[in-house]
C-alpha cells in the first residue's frame, strides 16, 4: 500500500481529536447543567401539580387577597417531626366543604378555580389521595429535620444572628413560624406556584455555612445516616 | 470546633452469658437499617449483608457438644484500622466514639472491608431490592444504600439523633439514661435483645450501665485479663484497635469433662 500524502495522514489525527473535543464538551455542559440544576427539575422549574394550588390565595396575606392561613395549619408535622407533610385531602375538605361551587359567590371565583375545588371534593368523596408532585427534595442519603431548625428559629431566648441564606441581614430571633420558613423556602405565600429557585438552592454549602455560623455540629452523621 | 454536643462516647457490652444465639437481633437490625433480605445465593457466595451477625461454635465431640453464640457487629474501634486506608474518607472517627461510614463519600475501593478484623463491613455488590410491597416497610430514617459502597454497623446512629431532638425539645440538654428513660436510643439490636444480653450506654455518663465493666477492663489492658473483676474482654484485644465493644465471657455452669468453667 502506498503511503498516503502527508495531509491526509492527519486526518485520522484530526477524527481523534474531535472526537475528544465532543466528548470533554459533552462531560462539561453536564457537569455544569447538573451543579446548576435543580436534579429532578431541570432547571428549577416547579412541576405540574394534578390539581393547581395557589399558595397565595391560601397563605398570601389578607391585603394581598389572600386568606393568611398558617403554614402549620396545613404542614401540620412541621414543628414536631422530620417532614413537613403534605396535607391529606381531609385537610383541604375542612374549608372546601364549605368553600366551594355549590355555594360560591359567582362574582369572587372564576369558573376554572371552582372545577378544581370541585376535583378536590370529588377526590375526598372517592377517598382517594392527591398525588402531589414534590418540590423540593433532598437526595436520599440527606436526613433534614424540620423540627430541629423551626424549634432554633422560633424558639429560645431574643438574640440576633446573621443567617447565610436568604438576604443575610442580622435577623432577630425568635421569628413566627411563617417567617422562619422563608428562610429557606422563599416568600411561598406570594407564590402561584411554589418555585425551588425561589427558595434556597439546598446544596450542602447552604446547609454547612449555617450550621458553622451558628455553632451547630458540622458531623457528617448529622445529616448523614 | 469544640462544640457542647459533643459529650458522648458511645459503647456496647454483650453478656455472652446471657446469648442464647436467638437472632433477634440480626433481624432487629436488618429491620431497622434497611438491610437487603438475604438469599441462600447470598450466603453461599459469602456475600450477605450482616451488620450484627451471630457467630456460632462447636465445643467438645459428639455427643458431648455444646454450642456458643458470640454476636458479632462493628466494633467501633478507637483505633480503628478501616479508617486509615480510606482514599476519600468516607470513613473516620467523629466526635462521639461512632465509626461513621459516610455513604455518599464511599467510592467503593473496599480497602476498608479488608483491613477489618472483625468482618464487619458489607459491601453491597447489588442494587438492594425488597419484594414489592416491602418497600414500604423501610425505614425512612436510614438511607437506603445503592450498590457499590461500603455499609456497616452505625450504633443506629438515627436513634442516637433522633433521642437528642426529643431531649433539646423537652428543654434536656444531654442525652443519657436519665433524660431518656429506658434508653430509648438503643440501637435496634439491644432493643430485641429478649435476654438483655446486649447492653449500650455512653461511657461518658457516670451512671452508665456498661461503665464499670469498661473501666475494668481498661484498667487491666492487653493480656492482664487474669487481673480483672468482671468477664470483660474485647476482640483481638491484642491488635490494639480498642473497640467499643466489651464481651463478658460465658460462665458455665456444666462444663464439658476437661474444660475449664468459662
Amino acid at each position: 500500500m502506498p503511503p498516503l500524502p502527508p495531509t491526509r495522514q492527519l486526518i485520522p489525527l484530526a477524527l481523534a481529536g474531535l472526537l475528544a473535543t465532543a466528548i470533554v464538551a459533552f462531560i462539561v455542559v453536564v457537569l455544569f447543567m447538573s451543579w446548576f440544576s435543580n436534579p429532578p427539575f431541570g432547571w428549577g422549574n416547579a412541576p405540574d401539580q394534578p390539581i393547581p394550588f395557589p399558595h397565595t390565595v391560601h397563605a398570601g396575606a389578607v391585603e394581598d387577597g389572600g386568606h393568611a392561613i398558617q403554614c402549620e395549619f396545613c404542614h401540620r408535622n412541621v414543628t414536631t417531626g422530620a417532614a413537613a407533610t403534605v396535607p391529606a385531602v381531609e385537610v383541604c375538605v375542612i374549608c372546601h366543604k364549605q368553600i366551594n361551587g355549590a355555594n360560591a359567590k359567582a362574582d369572587v371565583a372564576e369558573p376554572e378555580t371552582l372545577i378544581n375545588i370541585q376535583r378536590v371534593i370529588d377526590k375526598h368523596a372517592d377517598g382517594r389521595p392527591i398525588d402531589w408532585e414534590r418540590v423540593h427534595r433532598m437526595p436520599d442519603h440527606v436526613r433534614f429535620v424540620h423540627e430541629a431548625h423551626l424549634r432554633f428559629l422560633t424558639q429560645g431566648e431574643e438574640r440576633v444572628v446573621t443567617l447565610p441564606v436568604g438576604n443575610e441581614e442580622p435577623m432577630t430571633l425568635p421569628v413566627p413560624v411563617q417567617e422562619a420558613c422563608t428562610v429557606c423556602h422563599g416568600d411561598v405565600a406570594h407564590m402561584e406556584e411554589v418555585q425551588p429557585q425561589d427558595g434556597q438552592s439546598l446544596k450542602m454549602g447552604t446547609c454547612l455555612d449555617c450550621h458553622r455560623e451558628n455553632n451547630v455540629s458540622t458531623d457528617c452523621t448529622v445529616c448523614h445516616k | 470546633m469544640p462544640n457542647a454536643q459533643f459529650e458522648h462516647k458511645w459503647g456496647m457490652v454483650a453478656d455472652l452469658d446471657k446469648c442464647t444465639g436467638c437472632q433477634a437481633c440480626v433481624i432487629a437490625c436488618q429491620a431497622e437499617n434497611n438491610i437487603p433480605i438475604n438469599t441462600k445465593d447470598y450466603f453461599l457466595q459469602r456475600r450477605a449483608y450482616e451488620w450484627i451477625r451471630i457467630e456460632r461454635y462447636w465445643e467438645g465431640e459428639y455427643p458431648n457438644v455444646k454450642a456458643r453464640f458470640m454476636p458479632v457487629l462493628c466494633q467501633h474501634c478507637e483505633n480503628a484500622p478501616c479508617e486509615p486506608v480510606c482514599p476519600v474518607f468516607a470513613t473516620y472517627h467523629n466526635e462521639e466514639g461512632l465509626n461513621v461510614q459516610v455513604y455518599n463519600r464511599c467510592v467503593g475501593t473496599r480497602y476498608c472491608i479488608n483491613n477489618c478484623p472483625y468482618q464487619v463491613r458489607m459491601f453491597n455488590y447489588w442494587h438492594p431490592n425488597w419484594p414489592a410491597r416491602m418497600e414500604n416497610q423501610l425505614n425512612p430514617d436510614v438511607t437506603v444504600r445503592t450498590r457499590g459502597i461500603t455499609e456497616k454497623c452505625t450504633f443506629c446512629v438515627q436513634r442516637i439523633r433522633r433521642g437528642e431532638l426529643k431531649v433539646e425539645s423537652q428543654g434536656g440538654n444531654r442525652l443519657n439514661d436519665e433524660t431518656i428513660a429506658g434508653g430509648n436510643y438503643d440501637p435496634a439490636c439491644v432493643q430485641a435483645c429478649p435476654t438483655n444480653a446486649l447492653m449500650f450506654g455512653d461511657l461518658m455518663d457516670d451512671n452508665a450501665a456498661i461503665k464499670p465493666y469498661f473501666d475494668d477492663v481498661n484498667a487491666h489492658p492487653g493480656h492482664g485479663e487474669h487481673d480483672r473483676e468482671t468477664r470483660g474482654y474485647r476482640l483481638l484485644e491484642e491488635m490494639a484497635t480498642k473497640p467499643s465493644v466489651i464481651y463478658l465471657k460465658k460462665v458455665d455452669q456444666y462444663p464439658l469433662p476437661g474444660k475449664g468453667g468459662h
